[in-house]
């Protein structure tokens, strides 16, 4: 199974949404890291029904801003920080199916995201020093 | 699989690892065969994990000519990359989007793979317990046959073999070191785990496969050793069924299979493996897959595929106030199993990878981002719970399998109950937020006074993000042809010759990490099973 252009454009709009980067914290936009071909890839791998999920989780996203923002647009329509309030208001949602698809997409996502070498440097540090380690509560320890 | 593969075994470009420099013709690769096969063995085993590789190692011991058939690929220690997504499609089962169906969803991780899940688990060894050897004998009669005294030199030779020790301290980690510092503080009787393990370096990297060899998985240990015995590994090759012929096993049926991660692969047509069997055929693919071969193969028993079990898990993430680094250290390297019996719960750690842990990272968008930025400082903590949910394994679409199971609301209760003491000790420790991750929940809370909120969390399983790896039963032993599908022999009441000798068999599950106990009960079988062939053939020879 694969998706179609206009699936993969939303796929990429709700990864976008959902890892969107930072400034702040130095981290990038995984629109940037070839979202598409990881996707096409990705349906190759899994079994028809994960790859149906999938599928299901992109049309539930592109098609939740009618629904979630009231506006007659497909997630791609809308500006970055309007896919970002339809993607937290999904998986927050009382449907557990929603939201079950909402983490389909997110945990997919976060196998391209969290694996992408700058992203990992950005998020592991070296090994701490000895006394930059966590401490437990001095009161606790001397109890103890 | 390669990429920093330089990077990582540069200490080790002098050197084999165990899984290099086997002996000629030992391996054959069915993503690689141009023809079809036909060969016969003493034995065949079926699967290469925990199961499989102990069972085929101790036949080839005792002089037996032995096969294995493994349905994944072998990937080699000099592959092992850091990319959980690569290995996801390389080495697990279904590019690890497995799951168990029922009220809610639970994703469950198997390898897939030369050494199964023995590949990326945390190693973790613990006896079975006496208590539940004791139910075992008393539900399901299997009294004088599985026995602590039965069990215990296999369970020596085992730990002397695959060098079972408690994590040391040069590489325990700060995730590690934090939960044992705080039960500790607590009286809580905890301990660092022990795991199969020669030169643990603390990569970290369990769930990738270990890049030094140094975790004892069944790739690096008993597979190899098994073939410099003399046995022969097919793999890429999935067994359709097993042959019986007039009641008895007399070999498998097996067909090539591609890498699913692998397009090339996919490509080429498939070969039909078929071995025969002299004397028997053991079967170990694991309590999911081996129910349906079982069916596959003409076996009507009607437990069949019921009484599945699992140990689901529920991770717990605190954010600390300096690093904890879990990219550092046992994957999982302390645990508190003193409440097993009693609340059937078990209190452990667990270093995620960071593809893994950013599931259970709160948030989407800006929020995902900032909490991504305190990764470091991040600890993961788990309960496991030995859930009395029973379900059932079935043959799925495509060949695939259909796992079913839905937990108990005692089940929950019992991980609310874990989960809830679990995020008082992050505060004890000194973590400034818990991400309790339980739908309904805030996705942060900041005081110890809100861990009532997870005391006080629903019941419905719907709310809670449940994971499995420990899988038990749909084969399970029993003297009772119709209630069990084996017999305390580890041969199915239905086919001579046709053993089963991986944790479907279990007719319960344990409430501690398995690997001990199917290594344990496969090398009791395998012995029982030699002896009986030595002792038939001398009977035979004499007459």
């Amino acid at each position: 199974m694969k998706l179609t252009r206009f699936e993969d454009r939303w796929a990429e709009a709700a990864m976008g949404a959902i890892f969107p980067g930072s400034a702040e914290s130095g981290l990038g936009d995984i629109r940037a890291m070839d979202v598409r071909r990881f996707l096409r890839q990705l349906m190759r791998s899994v079994p028809f029904q994960a790859a149906l999920g999938l599928r299901a989780a992109v049309w539930v996203v592109a098609l939740a801003p009618l629904f979630v923002l009231g506006r007659f647009a497909t997630i791609v329509g809308l500006t970055v920080t309007d896919r970002e309030r339809v993607v937290a208001t999904l998986v927050v949602s009382k449907s557990y199916v929603v939201r079950s698809l909402i983490l389909i997409l997110k945990t997919m996502g976060a196998l391209l995201y969290a694996g992408d070498g700058a992203v990992r440097a950005r998020m592991l540090v070296p090994r701490p020093a000895k006394a930059g380690l966590v401490t437990l509560r001095v009161k606790r320890v001397q109890a103890a | 699989m390669s990429h920093d593969r330089q990077h990582d075994h540069d200490d080790h470009d002098d050197h084999a690892f165990p899984d290099e420099a086997l002996p000629e013709g030992a391996v054959v690769d069915g993503a690689a065969l141009a023809r079809d096969v036909e060969e016969s063995f003493d034995y065949v085993v079926v699967g290469s994990g925990a199961g499989g590789a102990v069972a085929a190692h101790t036949l080839a011991k005792a002089g037996f000519s032995v096969a294995m058939v493994e349905e994944g690929p072998w990937i080699r220690t000099r592959d092992f990359g850091e990319s959980v997504y690569d290995a996801f499609r390389h080495m697990y089962r279904d590019a690890g989007t497995q799951v168990c169906e029922g009220r809610s969803y639970i994703p469950l991780i198997q390898g897939r793979c030369v050494g199964g899940s023995t590949v990326m688990n945390s190693a973790i060894a613990h006896r079975t317990p006496e208590d539940v050897l004791a139910e075992w004998h008393e539900r399901f009669g299997l009294r004088e046959h599985i026995t602590v005294e039965a069990l215990a030199p296999h369970f020596d030779a085992l730990e002397r073999e695959l060098n079972v020790h408690a994590v040391a301290d040069d590489v325990l980690g700060e995730n590690n070191r934090l939960f044992l510092d705080e039960a500790s503080a607590e009286g809580l009787p905890a301990r660092k785990m022990h795991r199969y393990e020669k030169g643990c370096r603390g990569s970290g990297r369990c769930v990738t496969g270990c890049p030094n060899a140094a975790k004892q998985g069944m790739n690096v240990s008993y597979v190899p050793w098994a073939l410099t015995l003399g046995a022969r590994i097919f793999c890429s090759c999935r067994v359709e069924r097993v042959l019986v012929e007039d009641g008895r096993a007399t070999g498998v049926l097996a067909y090539t299979t591609s890498d699913e991660g692998d397009e090339e692969s996919q490509a080429r047509p498939t070969r039909t493996v078929r071995l025969h069997a002299r004397r028997g055929v053991l079967v170990a693919a694991s309590t999911i897959q081996t129910p349906n071969i079982l069916r596959r193969s003409g076996i009507r028993a009607r437990a069949l595929g019921e009484h599945f079990q699992c140990h689901p898990g529920y991770g717990l993430g605190g954010v600390f106030d300096a690093p904890v680094e879990m990219s550092f250290g046992a994957t999982q390297g302390a645990e508190c199993t003193h409440l097993r019996r009693t609340e059937r719960i078990k209190l452990e750690t667990i270093a995620m990878a960071p593809e893994l842990a950013a599931v259970r990272i709160p948030g989407i968008g800006r929020e995902l981002m900032r909490n991504f930025g305190v990764f470091s400082n991040l600890a993961v903590w788990a309960v496991v719970i030995r859930a009395e949910a029973e379900g059932s394994v079935r043959p799925g679409w495509g060949g695939r399998d259909k796992v079913k199971l839905s937990l108990t609301t005692e089940d929950i209760r019992r991980a609310r109950k874990g989960t809830a003491m679990l995020a008082r000790m992050m505060f004890e420790a000194g973590a400034r937020e818990v991400w309790p991750g339980i739908y309904g929940l805030p996705s942060v809370i900041r005081s110890i006074d809100d861990v009532k909120l997870i005391e006080e969390a629903s019941l419905d399983s719907r709310m809670w993000s449940f994971i499995t790896t420990h899988l038990f039963g749909a084969a399970r032993m029993g003297v009772d042809p119709r209630t069990s599908v084996v017999g305390p022999d580890f041969q199915a009441h239905e086919a001579r010759g046709l053993y089963v000798v991986d944790s479907s068999v279990f007719p319960t599950n344990l409430g501690v990490n398995p690997q001990h106990s199917i290594m344990g009960m496969s090398r009791l079988a395998a012995t029982r099973i030699a002896e009986g062939a030595t002792r038939r053939v001398s009977a035979t020879s004499a007459a």
